[in-house]
């Protein structure tokens, strides 16, 4: 039972950092209907930057996540400004492919500037845990996980609140119309693209003091943030929390019941069930 | 087709069938990987190109009958010949399983929901013992680079075949309906379910033919190399490099990609990989119509045609 409890808790612990790593994902995919194949690959490069905040400037992870964003923030911008602009209205299949080819370039740009060896950013901290009850909480996982939920509420409130997020939601659902309410819409691409790359990127910051990072990370991040925003629906973010928290549990039941190898298939065996039965998601609207 | 087209063909098959007996053993090796490449291209063409459903999933196709055959000849003692056959039963049965519930997504959720399958495969199959889980299989060797480069010309030659004959049947008409507009072709009396399961199980027995012979002729399979989902997207950006929903482009698209991915691995090793990625992202900027488009257009509109297709597509 203890056990359980245990296995409860690091699944909802990781299934908060799951939750923040889809939502760029979903932000970008909802409001642009670009499909980010390359989205695991900034996640990784946001580890990377995390990684030398804090090995070269002594930068802690947590603190160092502001400026994780804005670094990724600022590449985002330009990528979508630059390049992705040129294709949003290519058809689908198009946009799949160079958001891939984008992947493919980072991870090899990743393995000529940092090696491939595995890295992990390790703050003094790092092996600490609280105990409560019979359960173990690891400090590291835990801040990730209340970074996670309070950057994923501060994107609902943004999207809800703000000015930019009004004309974010009013872009994604009519973008001639968000245009003749003076909406710039190559600018706000851009803008869109970049809040989605930024939490990517402290997604990555969190990541890498949970985990260790390699250049190759990325595909299966990748997969794994469908597989959350899938499942939650694209609509909401609160959707994609669930979704996270969804898969974190399930992954560590798999892990301690059936067996770690099985972590995967049970995850993307789930995404192709809710694909097929019900493609808006668990929390999403039907169609 | 004009008689000259046909001749000039038949020409450049003959001189690539000779090429074992002149060329050196370099070439040959890269002969049969670019081979075996065009063969997943033209498979992708297919799904993908003639139907228009951007397929992830082929490289779960070609993992199919990598294993048949490895399983019939490492577990069951078997010819190559029967593990072939089990590879292409293993696909069709794949294809016509997942494919009925897979191919009623459409767009995004038929290429994320196929991305997930390969990865699904991979897990599962590293759990399987007849398979060799994680280890994977060690296949007899077979010294004869001579056999299999012909076999993989000759998938090739009965692979764009199949397509030439399926641009003039009723079968590929109903394709490029569905590819054009599904719901009106259902209307005009084609069966898409049944339309698109044949699409894809025909995309996949290809797909599967090219993976046994692959597994024979290198050996050694294990599941992360035999599910990789960068081999999928190496044949669709070979398809599409050509131009997707054409005869010869995937061949032409394969041939030229390789040659040059190949050209920059023996200069500068690191350097392949990243050649391929950005060659897809200029490919789908200044011409994602392939290079069979750009021909065509190329002598009208000269340099313009670059630009024009940023501007045809650009926000």
């Amino acid at each position: 039972m203890d056990l359980l409890a245990q296995i409860l808790v690091n699944g909802t612990l990781l299934g908060g950092l799951y939750a923040v790593m889809a939502l760029g994902l979903a932000l970008v995919w909802g409001v642009l209907n670009i499909v980010n194949l390359a989205h695991g690959a900034f996640i990784m490069l946001g580890a990377y930057v995390s990684w030398h905040l804090y090995t070269y400037l002594h930068i802690d992870p947590f603190l160092g996540l502001p400026i994780t964003a804005v670094v990724m923030f600022a590449l985002g911008y330009a990528l979508q400004r630059g390049l992705l602009n040129l294709i949003v209205r290519a058809p689908m299949f198009n946009t799949l492919l160079i958001t891939f080819g984008l992947e493919v370039v980072l991870t090899y740009l990743a393995q000529l500037a940092f090696s491939a060896d595995f890295r992990t950013i390790n703050p003094p901290y790092a092996g600490n845990s609280l105990q409560w009850g019979p359960v173990v909480l690891p400090v590291a996982r835990l801040g990730a996980f209340c970074m996670a939920i309070v950057l994923t509420l501060g994107m609902w409130l943004f999207l809800l609140h703000t000015r930019l997020g009004r004309a974010i939601r009013a872009t994604a659902q009519n973008l001639v119309a968000a245009r003749l309410y003076g909406v710039e819409p190559r600018h706000l691409y851009a803008v869109t693209f970049a809040i989605g790359i930024a939490l990517a990127g402290a997604a990555g910051g969190l990541y890498g003091t949970v985990s260790q990072i390699n250049p190759y990370i990325g595909a299966s991040l990748t997969a794994k943030s469908f597989a959350i925003a899938i499942i939650g629906g694209l609509d909401n973010p609160l959707g994609v929390i669930v979704g996270g928290l969804f898969l974190g549990i399930v992954e560590s039941l798999t892990t301690l019941y059936i067996g770690p190898t099985f972590a995967d298939v049970a995850s993307f065996g789930i995404l192709v069930l809710v694909l097929i039965v019900r493609p808006t998601g668990l929390l999403g609207k039907t169609a | 087709m004009k008689a000259w087209h046909i001749g000039l063909i038949g020409a450049a098959v003959l001189v690539l069938a000779g090429v074992p007996w002149y060329g050196s053993d370099v070439l040959i090796q890269f002969g049969i990987n670019a081979l075996l490449l065009a063969v997943l291209a033209q498979g992708w063409n297919i799904i993908g190109g003639y139907t228009g459903y951007a397929s992830f999933g082929n490289s779960v196709f070609y993992g199919l009958g990598a294993y048949g055959v490895a399983i019939a000849m490492v577990q069951w003692h078997l010819p190559f010949e029967v593990g072939m056959v089990f590879g292409v039963v293993l696909a069709v049965v794949f294809a016509v399983l997942l494919g009925i519930p897979v191919l009623r997504l459409k767009g995004h959720y038929f290429a994320i929901a196929t991305l997930a399958l390969s990865q699904v495969m991979a897990a599962i199959v590293s759990n399987i013992p007849l398979a060799g889980q994680n280890i994977g299989l060690v296949l007899p060797p077979l010294n004869n680079d001579r056999l299999f480069y012909e076999l993989s010309l000759g998938l090739l030659v009965i692979a764009t075949l199949t397509i030439f004959w399926l641009t003039r049947s009723r079968f590929g008409f109903g394709l490029i309906a569905i590819r054009e507009n599904e719901e009106g072709a259902a209307v005009m009396g084609v069966n898409t379910t049944l339309y698109k399961v044949m699409a894809f199980a025909l995309s996949g027995i290809f797909s599967a033919l090219a993976g046994g012979i692959h597994a024979y002729w290198i050996t050694f399979l294990d599941p992360d190399s035999a599910f990789d989902i960068s081999l999928n997207v190496k044949m669709i950006i070979m398809a599409v490099f050509g131009g997707a929903g054409t005869v010869l482009g995937p061949i032409v698209g394969a041939l030229s990609l390789s040659a040059i991915s190949e050209f920059l691995s023996s200069e500068v090793t690191s350097i392949a990989g990243l050649f391929f990625g950005i060659v897809i992202v200029a490919a789908v900027v200044l011409m994602p119509r392939g290079l069979a488009d750009m021909f065509r257009r190329f002598r009208k509109t000269g340099w313009r045609y670059f630009s024009e297709n940023i501007r045809a597509h650009r926000l």
